[in-house]
């Protein structure tokens, strides 16, 4: 059978979170899909093993020369990662970027920490909120159904604690009680107006979250659906008598086989910077001049590591334990002259051991100390909102491809004084609370990763009511082509505090919904 | 039946086809007489799997990154960081020092430098404190050397000030490439004795473009959610 002369409903470049919403939320309704893929398919019984890391050769370090931009890389998963060998990617000498990349089937949704908030209108509105970037075209009233929609499918577990800035949603309730140690960072935390909430995170099915087990099967099951692996999207292709985007030419990754399908609609969730790249490459949906810009991500990297005295030498049976988020309170609760927006705190009471970085000693001393200390460890770490600017961007490198004779990516970005001044106020407020509690701190960290590091890079194809100042409008739809849409965090307008996942998938399920309406009526 | 599952079916059957059209080629008079047995038809999923060694178990290597002079400082400095202590072997016995020589040869030039000028610093310092190389020094003294550089830090954030980067950062390697070794692994670890990590690992992920592998037919397709937040070797920034 071939496929190469049909013409299909819906073309979508993409696996992942995305790309799978948007397969399900078609295919349910009546739309026929071909989805393509750049990479193959994972299957842990024939693509992994359980190993020590002493039968490894570099005994579980990060093989050297390889994947050297990936800081979660090691010995044991650096297979997984896109090769920067083989699809490239340049940056500005001072302005280091980590762009983490995963191309098997299901993409990045394979590998999160399944953690799972929804923006607020603190986000959604935020030029209203303190005169910074733009509001978003849309509001959380209109994305809440969908968000609500996406927490049963991903089974997020939660409580109903929430406050404004960290909208409750469909849970499965988280009601087990504080432990004594989160309860005494609780007490330090409330006088000074910090709100302190249960974590939020996608249980999922048999320990997975992700596309190829929540949401993909439910696409298949259809029949609608047709999926191709190792398909390398070169270019979108454009009808010469419309000027609209008709389908795509794609490169086989094994055969490299040049060879294009035909759609009447296009829809990219390749991920925020592949999707993006795509579109510069093709010369699509940049009218407006701002495709590329505004690229924006979390800090991540600053924490406090503490210790519970009371639970050490083995006594922290019935004091250590759970985990709680800090919803971000600067400039809602607590304001600060320093920087604009805030952070959350990650926070973990510990059962297990401390690790040797908390100690300055070696030897007997050190093993001493970490036997001593083993079970009352409390760890906070940020994750904090990076500022959409007009300056930190993406564009084509012309004088660069990767293996398959694409163009590869440029990304010029960097933090201001506003992430760095965020920073050390984190840890200075994570110290003060943990102090507070009557907790020793023991190593803490004020500079935040290099950008990307989060792997919540969002924006560059930023939605918007305004055709002159956006890419897509509120439905994740071109303005300048009506049958393109783009589905992934690229179209988020600015960032957040909170893990992108959750509204991607929202923003996916609700935009399709959207599309596979026009469709069934005759609009597209 | 779905779709993969049907496409393996087909296939199996165009398999099928075609190795009986081959049997019927090779019974041409024309062609040499078969083989008694088909090359390819006897390996199965029974098939005992022969155990291998990993070669750095068995084998040595000759030095290919440090000097003789910074190796010998290396071994000094990773016996006083982590001595054998209640039964654990330490990281001269885990073979630590050899490691390090072909995981920091093969590293990036930033990290390079700070293992050959630190070792160079260390050696220049008891050259200047004690008038003899550092791989001579007893442990108080080597202490005297070290400890003004010890420093705590979290994440992905060694120590920049000089001196205090190489210390810290050897230091962390120096643990976690004796906790990984198969020696430290051979004796249970006790208490809150780290012990050697063990992992999903996973190979090259190639596709098997004919999807056909019989020893995968009947394999449900399954992955195995890997967090990012579990990764726990030391990485640093560029």
């Amino acid at each position: 059978m071939t496929i190469t002369n049909e013409i299909h409903d819906v073309l979508i470049i993409g696996s992942g979170h995305s790309g799978g919403m948007a397969a399900k939320s078609l295919t349910e309704a009546g739309i026929r899909c071909l989805m393509l893929n750049a990479g193959p398919v994972a299957d842990i019984t024939r693509d992994a093993e359980r190993l020590s890391a002493s039968d490894l050769p570099y005994r579980g370090f990060r093989p050297p020369g390889h994947v050297e931009h990936i800081a979660q890389a090691n010995e044991f998963n650096a297979n997984v990662w896109v090769d920067d060998q083989e699809v490239p990617y340049t940056i500005e000498p001072d302005h280091p970027y980590s762009w983490v990349r995963v191309r098997l089937f299901g993409g990045r949704s394979l590998f999160w920490s399944r953690q799972s908030f929804r923006l607020s209108d603190y986000e959604f509105k935020c030029k209203s909120h303190d005169g910074f970037g733009e509001d978003w075209p849309i509001s959380h009233a209109d994305l809440a159904p969908y968000y609500s929609r996406v927490e049963r499918i991903f089974r997020v577990a939660g409580a109903l604690d929430g406050p404004p800035q960290m909208p409750d949603g469909a849970f499965i309730l988280d009601d087990d009680p504080w432990t004594p140690s989160m309860q005494r960072f609780v007490d330090a935390a409330t006088p000074r107006n910090i709100p302190v909430c249960k974590q939020r995170r996608a249980l999922g099915v048999n320990g997975l979250a992700s596309s190829v087990n929540l949401l993909l099967p439910d696409a298949e099951q259809t029949g609608n659906l047709t999926s191709i692996a190792n398909a390398v999207v070169r270019e979108i292709t454009v009808d010469k008598n419309t000027g609209l985007p008709n389908g795509c030419n794609f490169v086989d990754r094994i055969t490299r086989r040049e060879m294009s399908v035909k759609a009447r609609v296009v829809v990219l969730a390749a991920g925020t910077l592949e999707s993006t790249r795509l579109l510069l490459n093709s010369g699509l949906a940049n009218s407006s001049g701002v495709l590329g810009r505004y690229l924006t991500d979390q800090i991540y990297g600053a924490g406090v590591v503490a210790s519970v005295p009371e639970a050490r030498n083995r006594k922290g049976e019935k004091l250590m334990g759970g985990s709680a988020i800090v919803p971000r309170f600067r400039n809602i609760s607590a304001k600060s002259d320093k920087f604009l927006r805030g952070y959350a705190f990650n926070t973990t009471s510990m059962t297990g051991g401390l690790g040797a970085r908390n100690f300055a000693a070696y030897g007997a001393e050190l093993e001493k100390k970490l036997e001593e200390y083993y079970g009352s460890g409390f760890v906070m770490t940020i994750m904090g909102e990076v500022l959409g600017r007009y300056e930190n961007h993406v564009r084509i490198d012309k004088d660069k491809v990767d293996a398959w004779d694409i163009p590869v990516l440029h990304i010029d970005t960097k933090y201001t004084d506003n992430e760095y001044n965020m920073a050390k106020d984190a840890v200075a407020i994570g110290s003060e609370l943990c102090e507070a509690a009557g907790f020793e701190v023991l190593s803490k960290n004020d500079v935040p990763n290099p950008p990307g590091y989060s792997i919540h890079e969002i924006g560059t194809c930023r939605m918007g009511d305004d055709p002159k100042k956006s890419v897509l409008n509120k439905w994740n739809q071109s303005h300048d082509h009506k049958n393109l849409f783009v589905v992934d965090g690229a179209s988020f307008t600015s960032g957040g505090w909170q893990n992108p996942t959750m509204t991607l998938l929202s923003l996916s399920m609700r935009s399709s919904e959207y599309l596979a309406n026009e469709m069934n009526k005759g609009n597209l | 039946m779905k779709r993969r599952d049907f496409v393996r079916t087909l296939v199996s059957f165009l398999v099928a086809g075609k190795a009986a059209f081959s049997q019927q080629r090779v019974s041409d008079p024309t062609l040499p007489p078969p083989a008694p047995v088909p090359w390819f038809t006897g390996l199965n999923s029974r098939t005992p799997i022969p155990a291998t060694e990993l070669a750095d178990h068995v084998a040595t290597a000759e030095l290919t990154f440090f000097t003789p002079m910074q190796m010998g400082t290396l071994t000094r400095l990773s016996d006083v960081l982590m001595p054998p202590l209640n039964g654990k072997p330490g990281a001269v016995k885990a073979q630590t020092p050899m490691f390090l020589d072909f995981l920091v040869g093969s590293a990036p030039e930033p990290r390079q430098k700070i293992y050959s000028g630190g070792l160079d610093w260390l050696e220049q310092s008891a050259q200047a404190k004690y008038k003899t190389g550092f791989a001579q020094l007893d442990d108080n003294e080597a202490g005297e050397l070290i400890k003004p550089w010890l420093r705590t830090w979290m994440n992905d954030h060694a120590p920049i000030e000089p001196h205090a980067d190489f210390i810290n950062i050897a230091h962390d390697d120096i643990r976690s490439a004796t906790v990984n070794s198969k020696t430290w692994g051979e004796v249970p670890s006790v208490g809150a004795e780290p012990s050697t990590e063990v992992d999903i690992y996973w190979l090259p992920i190639e596709p098997d473009i004919y999807g056909m592998n019989p020893a995968y037919a009947h394999t449900p397709p399954h992955v195995l959610a890997n967090p990012k937040g579990g990764q726990k070797m030391p990485v640093y920034s560029r």
